[in-house]
Parts: structure tokens; sequence; C-alpha cells
């Protein structure tokens, strides 16, 4: 029962928002609100993952090793949000963009959002998963367009729209899952349980179709190219520490919704299938941000194509599959998952005193800014891959999981596309972080609780590599049988 | 009599893609969903099942009423006049239309079981609508165009669900209703803000935010 303590409290804390006046006072509650949801999902992770022991409440919840990883990563990012929101919001406060009114709907949002991606690993009905994934683009739409600017509701339009037709998609997909489920028999439920336990009856033609409309549904909403055109827009409107919720862990949540379904298509069609398809996106997507990188003169869109490349190495990581890829590609949800939040508090810190998304105009940070500007440049080496940091472990694994594969040619794309952004980051935000900062700018002292979003983050960046997989062995490999279908 | 609400789901999926004016699309809109109603409503009686009955009725409150009743308010308080913007006209839009509906046909054979007609025809149908939606979202300026190119998708896709498994799971169903309903206001909430801010709500104008 104590699972839907995660559920709970976002709710208990977006109703506070209505009650407590104080904006600092909300944040505040919120921040030990998600250190105990924290915990919770550590003893989840521990009873679920580590023992094996799935839990089913009510025919309706159900939590096993891969949806107590994924609750673990959504309250890891949360809880650095909320941390980060605290001082970001107080200076939205002080320099007037936003009234006290709206500092409280912005908490009020912040937990639902929340509370809607906590929604999504834990329920076993497949058409639930599916509400809950759309409730999650219905509820941060009012995050993206937050700010109310000309550049923020386009944003926000875009991302509704294509998010929506994408999820429709998906809603078509689900039926046609269990009309291939029904087709031979099998019955008229829509719960995962109960459709793995009877994977072999499917019918073999519809499931295929069927996996093409999930697939390119909830890709759209996981930022898979070529349906990732909403991403760059509101990635870089967002208010930055929903930024780094929705490259962090909204996209992974709709990844999670494709391994379920893979999960199914992978035990009744074998292995193949649902490889080769998310190699492609993931090759496409890879290609796609490499281009895209290059040309960039925005630092939240150039963050934000890093996402895709990230979603890219993932999806390729579970297409290879194996111990190697599966291992790989979970490491790197959660991985890029810290390190790209680190990223985005950076650059909502920058934005937020340079006035200016203009990589061009920015110079300098490392002078005006000391502490955000090394914050920046740890989380640029550690995003583009570079050793001792969690991201090189996870990529390097993967990369051999293809070589081993004897897909040499993926292989030989990802290191190249690798290569491309490495450098690409590494020029753009060398002009960002060195250099004479712009004359007559002011730059106020960064308060404590922002530097402790960043110091937590960059603890699990640093230790990622090779610490937490030690740790959670057990755990990530729970999560592997979980993909595997045993 | 099913044949006949299948027609007139197929008709009126016709008459939204020639629709050159906002409220023709949005009547033509509550019609389709009428016709599905009585689908849905048949549907019920033949299965004699409560739960039928009761998606049947939020139906028709909700794509019947509630929603082109928020609709046309919208149209009338933007007042930015109710031509919908066709990037390509109605005649070609309908030969597009029926070109769909071809593929539809294919596809259809594709999943349907052999030697069952009926379910055939209702899979063009379903897809045919589905099509239409989103030829309403890719080939129309307007952003209340997007709006009822998103329903009309739904609308092909409960068809879809209601032929293959008698309907989705009862409280997925009303879930999914629930979800369509909120979406309708938040968009309708966004359709304002952008009348608000650019003075206009030309989707095709949107285009600040490149590369």
């Amino acid at each position: 029962m104590y699972a839907l303590i995660v559920l709970i409290i976002p709710l208990i804390l977006a109703g506070l928002t209505q009650i407590i006046k104080k904006p600092k006072t909300i944040g505040t509650v919120n921040c030990l609100g998600y250190s105990f949801i924290l915990a919770v999902s550590l003893k989840l992770l521990i009873d679920v993952g580590l023992h094996k022991a799935p839990i089913s409440l009510f025919n309706f919840f159900y939590l096993d090793a891969l949806s107590v990883f994924f609750i673990f990563t959504i309250s890891v990012v949360d809880l650095a949000a909320a941390l980060y929101s605290i001082s970001y919001i107080e200076k939205d406060l002080e320099s007037g963009n936003i009234t006290e009114r709206k500092a409280r709907v912005y908490y009020l949002l912040f937990n639902l959002f929340s509370c809607s991606m906590f929604f999504v690993p834990v329920v076993n009905n497949l058409g639930m998963l599916w509400v809950a994934i759309e409730i999650t683009t219905l509820v941060s739409t009012f995050l993206v367009g937050f700010y109310n600017t000309k550049q923020s509701v386009e944003a926000a339009w875009k991302y509704i729209i294509i998010c929506s037709v994408g999820i429709i998609l998906a809603l078509f997909g689900t039926i046609l899952f269990s009309y291939a489920f029904s087709l031979n028999g099998g019955g008229k439920s829509l719960n995962w349980t109960d459709m793995m336990m009877a994977a072999g009856t499917f019918d073999q033609n519809v499931l295929k179709i069927a996996f093409i409309f999930i697939l390119v549904g909830y890709g759209t909403k996981a930022g898979l190219a070529p349906m990732h055109t909403w991403l760059p827009d509101a990635h870089s409107q967002a208010i930055a520490p929903v930024s780094a919720m929705l490259s962090g862990v909204l996209l992974k949540t709709a990844l999670y919704a494709i391994l379920r379904f893979g999960v199914i298509v992978t035990k009744a069609l074998g292995a193949q299938y649902f490889s080769n398809l998310m190699i492609l996106l993931g090759v496409i997507s890879l290609l796609v941000s490499a281009v895209f990188v290059i040309v960039q003169k925005d630092i939240k869109r150039l963050l934000a194509y890093s996402s895709i490349e990230h979603l890219g190495i993932i999806a390729i990581g579970f297409g290879l599959g194996g111990t190697l890829g599966f291992f790989g590609a979970l490491m790197h949800i959660f991985n890029h998952a810290v390190t790209k939040s680190l990223m985005f508090f950076s650059a909502g810190n920058i934005v937020e005193t340079y006035k200016s998304h203009n990589l061009n105009k920015i110079r300098g940070v490392f002078t005006s800014m000391p502490f955000t500007g090394l914050m920046l440049l740890v989380g640029v080496f550690a995003l583009t891959g570079f050793p001792p940091f969690s991201i090189f472990v996870s990529e390097i694994v993967i990369i051999a999981a293809a070589f081993l594969n004897h897909n040499y040619l993926v292989g030989a794309i990802m290191l190249l596309a690798i290569v491309i952004i490495f450098s690409a980051l590494i020029y753009h935000f060398g002009k960002v972080l060195f250099g004479n900062p712009p004359k007559g700018m002011i730059v106020k002292p960064e308060p404590l609780s922002g530097k402790l979003a960043f110091i937590m983050l960059l603890v699990f960046v640093s230790t990622g590599g090779l610490l937490i997989p030690w740790l959670f062995k057990g755990v990530i490999f729970s999560v592997i049988d979980v993909l595997r279908g045993i | 009599m099913q044949a006949l609400f299948l027609i007139g789901i197929l008709a009126f999926s016709y008459a939204m893609v020639i629709s050159k004016r906002m409220p023709a699309l949005v009547r033509s809109f509550r019609y389709q969903s009428f016709f599905l109603f009585l689908l849905a409503l048949s549907a019920a009686i033949k299965e004699g099942n409560p739960q039928v009955y009761i998606v049947a009725g939020l139906l028709f409150l909700l794509k019947v009423i509630a929603i082109p009743i928020l609709l046309l308010r919208i149209v009338k308080k933007i007042k930015t006049g109710d031509n919908l913007g066709l990037f390509i006209n109605s005649q070609l839009s309908l030969i597009i239309a029926l070109v769909f509906t071809y593929f539809a046909w294919i596809f259809a054979t594709v999943l349907a079981p052999q030697g069952v007609p009926a379910q055939h025809i209702i899979l063009m149908v379903a897809f045919t609508v589905a099509f239409s939606g989103l030829l309403l979202m890719m080939f129309r300026m307007k952003a209340l165009a997007q709006i009822i190119g998103l329903l009309v998708m739904e609308n092909g896709i409960f068809l879809f669900a209601l032929s293959v498994s008698g309907g989705m799971p009862f409280f997925v169903e009303i879930a999914v209703f629930f979800d369509v309903f909120v979406s309708v206001i938040i968009l309708g909430v966004f359709v304002y803000r952008i009348n608000k801010l650019f003075t206009h709500i030309d989707v095709n104008k949107l285009s600040r935010l490149k590369g």
C-alpha cells in the first residue's frame, strides 16, 4: 500500500499551495515532500526491485522492477527541481516577472505534473497508461506557456497539438493491441499482466501494425526523430526547473510506455522486430540531433537537441538488447536525467542573469557566475560522455553492445554522432564560459538552496558511472529480467 | 439501420473536409458525433450492457452538446472572422479524402478477419474518419480547425474501438472521454491566449521558433 504514497504526496502538496501564502514556504514544504518521496522510492527499489516482488493493488496498480526504476529516476529529478525552484521563483518574483499568485500557480502545476508522471509507471492497464501520459501533456502545457509571451504560447500550442496527434495514434495502437489480443479468443482485458501471460496467442500481423502505431505515437512524446519537432520549442520556452523535468523524466515516461508494449511484442514475436524498429528510430534521432546541434544559436534549444541525441542512444541500447544493451540503456536513462537537469539548471541561471537565450550574446559565465560556471563546465564534460562521469560509462556499454552484436554500422554511426556532438557542445559552451562578460551587467550572489540542487545532482553525475551501478546491480538485473519477459 | 448510421458518419467527414467556414465545420462535427452516438446506442441495445449505454450517453453529452457549444462560443468571442483559411481548396481536399478512403479500404482488408464484410466496412469508415481529421489538422490555417481535426480523429478511433472489441474496458472509456474534454478546454484556453497575443489564430503564422 505504501507504494501509493508517491501519488498521494504530490496531490497533498498541490492542495497546500492553495493554503500557504508565501511562495518561499511552499517551496520549502515542497522540498520536504519530495525528499520523503525519494526515500519511499528507495524503499520500493529495494522491496520490489531487489527482492523481485511485484506489487499488485486492486487489479489496477502494478509495480515491478521496471516501474520502481522509473519512479526512482523521477523522484530524483523532481527533488532537484523542487530545490532549484525555490531560488528560481524567488529571483523571478524579485525581478517582477511573475506575481505571488502566479508563483502559487506554478507550484500547483509543478505538483500536478509530478503526480501525473508518477502515475505512468504504476498503472497496470494499458488504457490507463495512455490516459496518464495524456495528462502529463495537458498539465505541462501550462508550464511550457507559463510566461505567456508570444514565444512561449507558440511553443505550448505546438507542444499540445503535436503531442495530441501522437497520443491519438498511440490510442489507436493500444486498441489494435487489444484487438490482436482478442482475435484468438484472448479476452477483453487491457491489463499488462494479463497480456503478458497470453503473449503467445496474439495475432502476429495485427500486433506488428499495432506496435508501429505505439512507437510513432509514444515516440512523438519521447522526442524520437523524426517526430521530435515540438521538443526544442517546448524545452526552450518552459520555465527552467520544468525544462529539466521535461527533458530529464517526461521523455522517459513515454519511453516507459514503449517498453511496456515492447516487452509484450518481444515475447510474442521474438526480439528481432522490436529491436530493428528501436535501432532505426535511435539512429535517425542521433543523426538529426548531430546536424541541429552544430547550428544552434539558443542555449536551451542546444540542450533540447542534445536530449534528442541521448534519447536516440537509449533507444539504440534497448534495441540492441541483451544484458549489455539493456544495462547500458537503463543506466543511460538515469545518467541522462541527472546530467541534463544539471545543465538546464545552469542554463536557467545564465538566462536569468544575462536576460538572453542567444549563444552569441552570453560570454564569460565563469567570471560573472563562478559557481554556475563550474557546474556548467562539469555538466558539459559529463553530457558529452567524458570519463570519469556517468554518461561515459553507459555510452561505452551501449557502443560495446553494438560491436559485440556485430552491428558495426550502428556502432560506427553512434561513435561518429557522439564525436560531432561532443565538438559542437564544447565549441558552443566554451564560448559561453570564457571571455569577458558584457559591461554593466548586474550579478547577484547565488543563494544556498539553488546550490543544493546542483550539488545533489553533481553527486549523482560523478558517482553514477561506477558506484551506483555497483550498488544497484541487483535492481538493474531484475529490471532486465522484466524487459526480457521473464 | 447500422449501415445508415455508418453512411451518416462517412458523409459528414466529407462535409467537414469541404467546409470553408468555422460554424459549418462545428455543425458537421456535431452531426457526425450524433450518428456515432446512434451507432453506440444501437450497439448498447444489441448487447444489453448498461456500461455501453453510459458510454453512449457520455458521447452524446460531450461531443454532441458540450464541445460544439464551447467551440461555437470561442468562434463568436475571438472575432477574427470565421474563415478556415484553406491551404488547398475544397475540391482538392475532397479528392485527397477519397484517396484516403481507398487506402482505408486496403488497410481494413489487411486488419479485418476474412469473410466478414460488415467488419470491413466499419473499419474503412473508421480509418477514413481518422484520416480526414488528420487532413483538417494539416491543411487548415486556423487553430480552431486543428482542435476539430483532433476530435474527428478521436471519433474515428472511437468507432474503431466500438467495432473491434465492443469498446475498451469501461473505466478506460470514461477516462478517455474525460481526457478529451479537458484537452478541448485547454486547447480553447490557448486559442484565446494566441488570439490575445497575436491578434489572429492563423497557425501558419506562428513561426517565431525555428531550427
